[in-house]
């Protein structure tokens, strides 16, 4: 501590300590948060074709289109901890082949400090809905959610499942758009 | 250049050492603490860092520079013995004495 140069060392590293330990005081104030928000999500068309699938092994494969809303309001998930959401809509359905089949659609990233409140109206899918084979046809049950991560300043990446999801059916033949 | 920063003084005796200390520690954990309770308050982690720097800035002001208030106590060396020609054993112990000083 004579010099300058020591002095600074240690003003320095006792800084540095003091941030480490702030930001780990502000990740235990929302370690327990509860991150989930009520979503609504409604369907208002579907439409299904055949089409080749190159990625896939086999001749060719369903391919769905669907246009959506979503509204919902992120507003309480955002605190001092939270930088940014990044939201996902996903369907989920069960085929002959496969048990369990899980697609994302859509996503989307909110940033904090850009508007919290969702409300998409007629949002086509971003990434294409094609099915290992031929399962989405006359299927009867296939269910979108919205899920998100959150992205924190200091700790756990929590993946939640959101609050609302719908349920619905693909129309039997291909080519034809079913409304809702 | 680097033989002009090493000709400025910058040493401070052991209790103003202390207290300098004292002083920069005591200014960055009030400023941390404020900043932690504005931080939660506005919800915004950013602010928290800000005041903070802000503490790291005073403090450095205030203890980097070797201000007077830390030469308040030097150390208190023994008088100068004036040499004679049988002096000559004194002499190692002065010399030792003085490469004390830091």
């Amino acid at each position: 501590m004579n010099t300058v140069l020591s002095r600074a060392n240690s003003l320095f590293a006792f800084s540095l300590s003091v941030m480490a330990a702030l930001t780990f005081g502000c990740f235990v104030t929302t370690a327990f948060k509860d991150r989930r928000v009520p979503v609504d999500i409604h369907v208002s068309k579907v439409m299904l074709k055949n089409v080749d699938d190159f990625t896939g092994p086999r001749e060719r494969s369903d391919l769905g289109f669907i246009t959506f809303d979503i509204s919902a309001d992120l507003e309480p998930i955002f605190d001092w901890n939270v930088k940014q959401l990044f939201l996902y809509l996903s369907a989920e359905y069960a085929t002959k082949s496969n048990s369990l089949n899980q697609v994302v659609l859509w996503d989307k990233i909110v940033l904090r400090g850009e508007n919290t409140k969702l409300s998409l109206r007629d949002m086509k899918s971003k990434y294409f809905f094609f099915d290992d084979g031929n399962g989405l046809r006359s299927n009867k049950n296939i269910t979108l959610t919205l899920s998100w991560n959150v992205v924190p300043n200091a700790g756990i990446l929590p993946l939640v499942a959101g609050s609302g999801h719908v349920s619905l059916p693909f129309p039997e033949t291909y080519e034809t758009t079913k409304s809702y | 250049m680097l033989s002009i920063f090493k000709s400025i003084p910058t040493h401070m005796d052991y209790k103003g050492q202390k207290l300098a200390e004292q002083i920069f520690q005591g200014i960055i954990l009030i400023s941390a603490v404020i900043g932690f309770i504005y931080g939660l308050i506005i919800q915004q982690f950013g602010w928290t860092v800000y005041i903070v720097l802000a503490g790291f800035a005073v403090s450095c002001v205030l203890t980097l520079p070797p201000w007077p208030m830390y030469r308040k106590n030097p150390l208190q060396w023994q008088p100068v013995i004036p040499e004679s020609s049988g002096e000559s054993p004194q002499k190692p112990q002065e010399a030792s004495k003085r490469k004390k000083h830091k």
